[in-house]
């Protein structure tokens, strides 16, 4: 084996020196002293430091002859085999032998000197991951200024700027704070549902919780459930957590246990109000009396085991001005000022069933809802007017005139007096010409007939305000001024005042009128014919009630309203009565 | 001072105990306990208090929740500036850490417990996500901590970083050399492998170590294998071919220390937007009150 030592230098003007040298012997020495084949005056070098042999199938030993490590392709070894036509570098001090061959040519050792200062110490920070990504820093800065300008900042500034509007309920338009929305801690109740992007209209001032004032901007219509202070006094004492909570609410602002928020909870999602339990009712009304001094109505805390009686209003006695609560465990009698017995209007047979058979408006018996028609919200009823419900059988005319028929006009009795003071004018006949038997019709279709005695109609007529007249069949006769006159009609326009019936809920499927109102074996007005709270108790019992096929457990919101006791509220004028939003809210329903 | 022996493996025993055990064993897995504690409470409370209309943030069970949860994330972020002060003793930097460690896992319970479950596109869920990203990073941290180190000393086979770039560069200068009598385009395949940056490669490289456009791997494809009949070439083949497994060891090393330290890439800008957000929700639920 033999070796060629090729030393390159570099003289000071840079100019590469290359002295070529052959070795033909087995061993190259490597080291500082000069006996060494390879000479490096270098300190780093030990005196006799390496030595190079064959190794045999061409492979070269490496070995450090005084037991310090050498540097071989970067590692530190201080025994190695390398092939020199693969090749490898050699590292002592600051030289740097590059040992080759080529084929079976002489082992070649290239001696150089290292650059002075490679970086590596830089480089070494390259293996740290910050030197492929931003720094942390910068991350951390930018997203946290990101999020404070977008999120907090410019809603702000946006809300201290704004120009304050007056909320107008017919106006919900969009709000002028930008990007509030990522406030909205969920979203609104189907009700308020347009208010989404138009938070100010609620939060309008910085740090103060929801104001009522502000919710009665909108709601001004909305009753009190109580006057104040009284609705304070009625109220069932805190728990002393409770308690401790709203001192501490309303330190910070918030406006009490009866304050409007404290209820209507909000950015709970896109639901209906819920109803109020029984409990949030009967917290105050179970014992309200202990409190309230003469309350005007008595305790309740579940329908089936604590109701007061129910107390209707009517008129109790005739010429009344105005109608009286009377508790139906009393013996009531209403003085309407009529004269109608349900139980013959009702009947399915006998002469009213007859008439009512012969009439093609009604062709069959009568039934309640000839007369009476529920309005529209399905809680009560339309008042009943004579000429569309009466009229029709008791007939009020008087007199023909041609081809013409004449009525006495109803509702007012000096009308009546003058309608009945032309009757001598002008032709006339009796209006019983041509007729053989009760029940037939006469010319012309118009059905007239004598209720009264056997005599003539027209007598009957002209003796309308006695007793016996035209006007003695419904009504009550009465002199006024020694005048004669007719006993004022006094029905209330509702029954019951604090709670409310849903009879659209009670529709055909679950009750007749009948099973309720004793109307078919009312034989006069003066029948109240209101049912009772033992009536409703056979199907509703209080909400801990469990539910069976009779029974449905009934909560106190089922007939009463907390602000509008009289029915649900619902103004015709609410914003999401709207049909477009409502889609929306159902469709944002849809999407939960 | 006069101790028996048994007294003195005591002594020794303690301090060995507070210089070398685990800081997610400190004293008897002591914070695991107290975050335990403070997950079952908060969990029970929730459960047994009958909050009105609905579980949320704002009831004042919410906000106690919400509290607690904000004073742990304000505590728990000062680990950046107290690790950078050393003590020991009660409060010593592992004891803090362990307590950062178990106390943030429970902040899942009480975060997520303040949020009544209720999630949406806004501030408040803004400040969550950031809070859970946080956590489960940091999760991910103390997994990487205790599992990659080895794996790491295990690849360097006894060399420093410094003794793994020498080596890469004795083969580059060996290459310089040998390829000398390459012609045109098979030098141009040297020069680039030679070019180019031994750090080649973004963040995602290091992390899959998948380096696609890696100029040395292109160079070793293109020259045939076992062409005996070159012998420059065949010795720039292998010279190449001891380059890409130096680079291979030096990626390997690249990426687990990527997979080491990419969690705090994510953790503490994640945790200062937390911070950020969380000055948004809780100004933002007080302003619009």
């Amino acid at each position: 084996m033999s070796f060629l030592i090729r030393t390159i230098d570099f003289t000071a003007a840079g100019r590469e020196i290359t002295r070529d040298r052959t070795l033909d012997q087995t061993e190259v020495s490597i080291g500082r002293a000069s006996e060494n084949d390879i000479h490096l005056p270098d300190l780093a070098v030990e005196q006799r430091h390496v030595r190079l042999s064959d190794a045999g199938g061409g492979m070269l030993a490496i070995e450090s002859v005084g037991g310090l490590g050498f540097g071989i392709d970067g590692r530190t070894e201080t025994s190695v085999e390398i092939d020199p036509n693969v090749g490898a570098e050699l590292s002592l001090g600051s030289s740097r032998l590059a040992i080759s061959r080529d084929g079976d040519g002489p082992v070649e050792i290239v001696i150089k000197q290292a650059e002075k200062d490679e970086g590596a110490g830089d480089a070494l920070q390259n293996f740290a991951l910050a030197s492929a990504l931003p720094s942390k820093r910068l991350m951390a800065w930018a997203s946290a200024a990101l999020i404070v300008v977008l999120l907090l900042s410019v809603p702000i500034f946006t809300h201290l700027t704004r120009e304050p509007v007056e909320n107008d309920p017919e106006n919900l338009a969009q709000g002028q704070v930008l990007f509030d929305a990522t406030w909205s801690a969920g979203e609104l109740s189907l009700a308020h549902h347009e208010l989404e992007g138009n938070c100010e209209a609620c939060h309008a001032t910085p740090f103060v919780s929801v104001q009522d004032e502000t919710c009665l901007t909108c709601h001004e219509e909305l009753g009190e459930h109580a006057e104040m202070p009284r609705l304070a006094e009625g109220m069932a004492p805190l728990s002393t957590g409770d308690s401790i909570q709203w001192q501490i609410a309303e330190t910070l602002g918030k406006e009490g246990p009866l304050g409007c928020v404290s209820c209507h909870s909000e950015h709970e999602g896109p639901v209906k109000l819920e109803a109020a339990t029984e409990q949030f009712c009967s917290d105050c009304h179970d014992e309200l009396d202990a409190r309230l001094s003469k309350p005007s109505f008595g305790n309740a805390a579940d329908f089936g085991k604590k109701h007061p009686q129910f107390r209707p209003q009517f008129y109790t006695a005739h010429f009344d001005e105005e109608p009286t609560r009377v508790s139906l465990d009393q013996d009531v009698s209403e003085m309407s000022g009529l004269i109608f017995p349900h139980d013959i209007h009702m009947s399915d047979n006998g002469g009213v069933a007859r008439m009512a058979m012969s009439i093609g408006k009604y062709g069959a018996p009568l039934e309640c809802s000839n007369c009476h028609e529920e309005d529209e919200d399905g809680v009560g009823f339309a008042p009943i007017e004579m000429e569309p419900a009466c009229e029709s059988c008791h007939s009020l005319v008087f007199d023909r005139n041609g081809p013409n028929f004449r009525s006495l006009r109803h509702g007012d009795v000096d009308d009546l007096m003058a309608d009945l003071a032309t009757m001598d004018r002008g032709p006339s006949r009796a209006v019983a010409s041509g007729r053989n038997r009760p029940g037939q019709f006469a010319r012309g279709g118009a059905y007239y007939t004598n209720f009264g005695r056997p005599m003539s109609a027209y007598i009957a007529i002209n003796r309308a305000l006695e007793p016996t007249g035209v006007c003695g069949e419904c009504h009550i006769p009465t002199s006024t001024n020694g005048r004669r006159d007719l006993t004022p009609v006094n029905l209330p326009d509702r029954f019951l005042l604090g709670g409310y019936f849903d009879h659209a809920a009670h529709g055909d499927d679950v009750a007749e009128c009948a099973d309720c109102h004793a109307a078919d074996t009312s034989d006069a007005a003066t029948d109240l014919l209101i049912p009772d709270l033992e009536s409703c108790r056979d199907c509703h019992l209080g909400e801990t009630a469990v539910q069976t096929e009779e029974i449905t457990p009934s909560g106190c919101a089922m007939c009463h309203g907390y602000h509008t006791p009289t029915m649900p509220w619902r103004p015709e004028d609410h914003p999401s009565n709207d049909g477009n939003d409502s889609v929306a809210a159902i469709l944002s329903s849809l999407r939960r | 001072m006069a101790t028996t022996p048994k007294n003195r493996f005591s002594q020794d025993e303690r301090r060995r105990n507070a210089d070398h055990v685990s800081f997610l064993k400190h004293k008897r897995f002591r914070w695991l306990w107290i975050a335990l504690v403070l997950c079952i409470v908060s969990g029970l409370g929730y459960v047994m208090i009958d909050q009105e209309p609905r579980p949320n943030g704002g009831s004042w069970y919410g906000y106690t929740l919400g509290t607690i949860g904000l004073g742990l994330i304000v505590w728990l972020s000062l680990l950046g500036i107290r690790k950078r002060k050393m003590t020991t003793g009660q409060w010593s930097l592992k004891a803090w850490t362990s307590a950062h460690v178990y106390l943030g896992l429970a902040l899942i319970v009480v975060g997520t417990l303040h949020t009544g479950f209720q999630i949406g596109w806004n501030v408040h869920t803004l400040a969550y996500v950031l809070m859970l990203i946080v956590i489960i990073t940091g999760i991910y941290g103390v997994i990487v901590y205790a599992t990659l180190p080895s794996t790491l000393s295990s690849n360097r086979k006894e060399l420093t970083r410094a003794q793994m770039l020498e080596a890469l560069t004795a083969l580059d200068r060996q290459l310089e050399s040998a390829a000398q009598p390459l012609d045109r385009d098979k030098s141009d395949l040297v020069i680039s492998a030679l070019e180019q940056n031994v750090f080649y490669g973004g963040a995602l490289a290091r992390l899959t170590g998948a380096y696609p456009g890696c100029a040395t791997k292109r160079a070793l494809a293109s020259l045939p294998e076992h062409n005996t009949a070159d012998g420059a070439e065949e010795r720039v083949r292998s010279l190449l071919a001891k380059r890409s497994d130096q680079l291979a060891q030096i990626r390997r090393h690249l990426r687990i220390r990527a997979l080491l330290e990419i969690w705090l890439f994510i953790h503490i800008p994640a945790t200062i937007a937390l911070l950020a957000a969380l000055l948004a929700h809780v100004v933002s639920v007080f302003y619009y009150w």
